[in-house]
């Protein structure tokens, strides 16, 4: 018999699996299981009743009154490929009357998939060996990476930060680095940052990917890697502020890096960055933008962090701006679908989750979607051209700097 | 680790077990029970020698669900090591922080704001189960120190005031609770059946199992009742379930009140030793789960 090894189950998980009453509540407004589409295993219940009675075959008291009985691979196969379609945005968090601690319990529940060699899924090797060879999920060459910043060298002064001191560490992300869709978040955020002459510096080339995707597919020993090389690096800057403007390097850096080694300098997300430049009056948006607009919580930022009322402030700050609320906003956010590696290996279902988010957005009237996520902007923007929508997406700093720049 | 170290570990753990249940097992046994309703003693005797089976079953089935969690990733040792020195850091932390802990538990087991912003409906289902359940064990504590312990004459007398109020009135109380938040829950499970209710063997046997205790109890004091067992003088005002109940039985029917009454005392045995493998469990594992986060140290995973 192929005994699981259950000692990759962090005891905090191991304690939840028993705790969870199996009311429910979860699978109702899960976006994978039971919105996009039903699936009861891919429910938070689904998934804790199976894996529970898996490790309960072989080590609970029957087994060991008894003996451990063998658990037939399509059944751990599937269950692996259904853990994979959680995009871990954290809604069961919120729903939990029993208060469990869901998020962690996914992430870890797939570090213990990885260690039974049952995951990564095949889909998500290739991202997987791109990181851990060329530090970017985007199998781009480590050399590209600062290149976005040439088209505002002049614009706006950015500094190396490994070689000279600045205040603040700007950590771009891969995708903002890389994707040319996307790089306008990282130009408009250096643009903003210059606007406030906020004395800024990036670590250029040598930033690594902030390990966020093998952190979130289970892969916690090579995501440990790339975290010490950048804290490393972080303390040599010796900046006192971290900057990201990607929710999902934001919630590595600040959740996932203290547990693995010790982070000197605060850690914040652009929007909490800007809120207090406007509250200082060292920004003040003042042309006049005429538009009605919804704001999607990306879960990293929101649900993962409580960052909710940043970003609304600052679209309110913006003169002729109105904000709308979705229906679902903030802790009841929809996930844009994009997260835990859903968007990698079942784009399909991504783009369902997308839609239904979109539709939410449409629901408010607003002709412009906002956001301050690189991956809910992908994910929304392949939502809107799916649906052909005629809601525009903007990402949080473009906005402001439209605001900024008149 | 040597195996000697192995072996001085589990054999704490299991001597710590087993003082435990010798000490519930003597005080079971030592007391004198005057005034129990129960007439025939060798009834009596099977129940005691039943309950402190059902006691030693859920202590051990606890103990092993704990064990298990002391398996996962983030303490050293074995799992017995592990657990033998958490005891007394989770003892200190309730001690410690003895107010906070309470009004936690209060908040996460029985208030329950995030179920009651759900559903109103679920939320008073619940409270009146939980609530229901944990006042019988208070009650039966409290009924059980006054009449073996303190011999508290108002818990005693027929007319006295914590007999009425107590005993009869305060068990009729506790019962009907959990009675009507059954009703719901059946309701729910097995007629109304919503889309994010999910009925397996295990949520229906804990649901019915608790229901013919409930059930059994009520009909123990109609028997009573109608059978003008002693100590069952009591009339609508303070038993009022068993008191109608009564009415549907005829008076002869006192001749089985000692078998119905063991007949309960053994399902209410077997339901505390059934909790530590049902999902009655989440009762204790819940408030646990939630304060563990607070006590344990952090390589376990915060």
């Amino acid at each position: 018999m192929k005994k699981l090894d259950i000692s990759s189950l962090e005891v905090l998980s191991l304690l939840r699996f028993d705790a969870c009453t199996r009311c429910g509540e979860c699978t109702a407004t899960c976006p994978t299981g039971g919105e996009a589409q039903t699936d009861e295993l891919v429910t938070p219940r689904g998934k804790i009743l199976r894996l529970r009675e898996f490790y309960l075959r072989q080590y609970g008291l029957r087994a060991r009154l008894l003996g451990g009985r063998d658990i037939p691979k399509d059944q751990l196969e599937e269950l692996a490929q259904k853990a994979y379609e959680c995009t871990i945005c954290g809604q069961c968090k919120t729903v939990c009357p029993a208060r469990l601690d869901t998020i962690s319990m996914w992430e870890n529940m797939r570090e213990f998939l990885v260690a039974n060699g049952l995951a990564p899924l095949p889909a998500h090797e290739q991202i997987i060996k791109s990181i851990e060879n060329y530090d970017n999920p985007w199998m781009q060459p480590r050399t590209q990476r600062s290149r976005w910043s040439r088209k505002i060298e002049k614009e706006v002064r950015i500094k190396d930060a490994l070689k000279e001191r600045c205040d603040v560490l700007y950590f771009v992300g891969c995708t903002a680095a890389y994707d040319p869709n996307i790089r306008e978040m990282a130009l408009n955020t250096s643009r903003v940052l210059g606007a406030a002459k906020t004395d800024f510096g990036t670590l250029r080339n040598d930033e690594g990917c902030c390990g966020s995707t093998l952190l979130r597919t289970g892969l916690r020993a090579s995501a440990s890697k790339l975290a010490r090389n950048n804290l490393e690096k972080f303390e040599r800057t010796g900046a006192g502020t971290i900057l990201t403007s990607c929710a999902g390097c934001y919630k590595t850096i600040r959740q996932d890096y203290p547990r693995i080694g010790k982070v000197n300098a605060k850690v914040v997300h652009i929007t909490q960055f800007i809120t207090d430049l406007i509250d200082s009056g060292r920004l003040v948006p003042s042309k006049r933008l005429d538009q009605v607009v919804t704001y999607h919580d990306p879960c990293h930022l929101g649900r993962h962090n409580g960052v909710y009322d940043d970003p609304r402030k600052i679209i309110e700050s913006i003169p002729g701006v109105k904000l709308v609320e979705m229906e679902r906003t903030r802790d009841e956010s929809r996930c844009c679908g994009a997260g835990g590696g859903v968007k990698t290996a079942f784009p399909e279902l991504a783009q369902k989750i997308a839609g239904l988010r979109i539709e939410d957005a449409e629901r408010t009237g607003a002709k412009l979607l906002v956001t301050s996520c690189p991956f809910c902007y992908q994910s929304l923007q392949a939502g809107i051209d799916a649906r052909g929508s005629r809601l525009k997406l903007m990402d949080l700093t473009e906005i402001l700097w439209a605001s900024l720049s008149g | 680790m040597s195996g000697a170290r192995y072996l001085k570990d589990r054999l704490g753990l299991y001597l710590l077990f087993s003082a435990a249940i010798v000490i519930f097992a003597a005080v079971v046994m030592l007391l004198p029970y005057d005034t129990i309703y129960v007439r025939d003693r060798a009834y009596l005797a099977i129940f005691l020698v039943s309950i402190i089976l059902c006691v030693f079953v859920f202590l051990l089935g606890t103990m092993y669900n704990a064990l298990l969690w002391m398996r996962g990733r983030g303490l050293v040792g074995t799992p017995e090591q592990r657990f033998l020195k958490l005891v007394p850091r989770a003892l200190g932390f309730v001690r410690r922080r003895f107010r906070p802990f309470a009004s936690s538990v209060y908040n996460d087991a029985i208030h329950l704001p995030k179920l009651k912003e759900a559903s109103v409906t679920r939320w008073i289902t619940h409270f009146l189960i939980l609530g229901g359940f944990v006042l019988t064990l208070v009650l039966d504590l409290v009924a059980t120190f006054s009449l073996d312990i303190a011999k508290y004459q108002p818990m005693i007398q027929n007319d006295g005031w914590a007999k009425l109020w107590i005993r009869d009135f305060g068990f009729e109380l506790t019962g009907s609770m959990m009675l009507i938040g059954l009703a719901i829950a059946c309701a729910r499970r097995f007629v109304i059946r919503p889309k994010t209710l999910r009925t397996e063997l295990p949520d229906a046997v804990s649901v019915l199992f608790l229901l013919a205790v409930v059930l059994g109890g009520f009909v123990l004091e109609g028997i009573g009742i109608a059978g003008r067992i002693p100590g069952h003088e009591s009339n609508q005002a303070y038993s009022f379930l068993g008191y109608a109940l009564s009415l549907l039985m005829p008076s002869s029917a006192g001749g089985i009140y000692d078998q119905a009454w063991l007949i309960h005392g053994l399902m209410s045995a077997l339901l505390i030793a059934y909790i530590p493998f049902s999902k009655l469990f989440h009762m204790i594992a819940s408030p646990i789960a939630i304060e563990a986060e607070r006590f344990l140290p952090s390589e376990v995973g915060r």
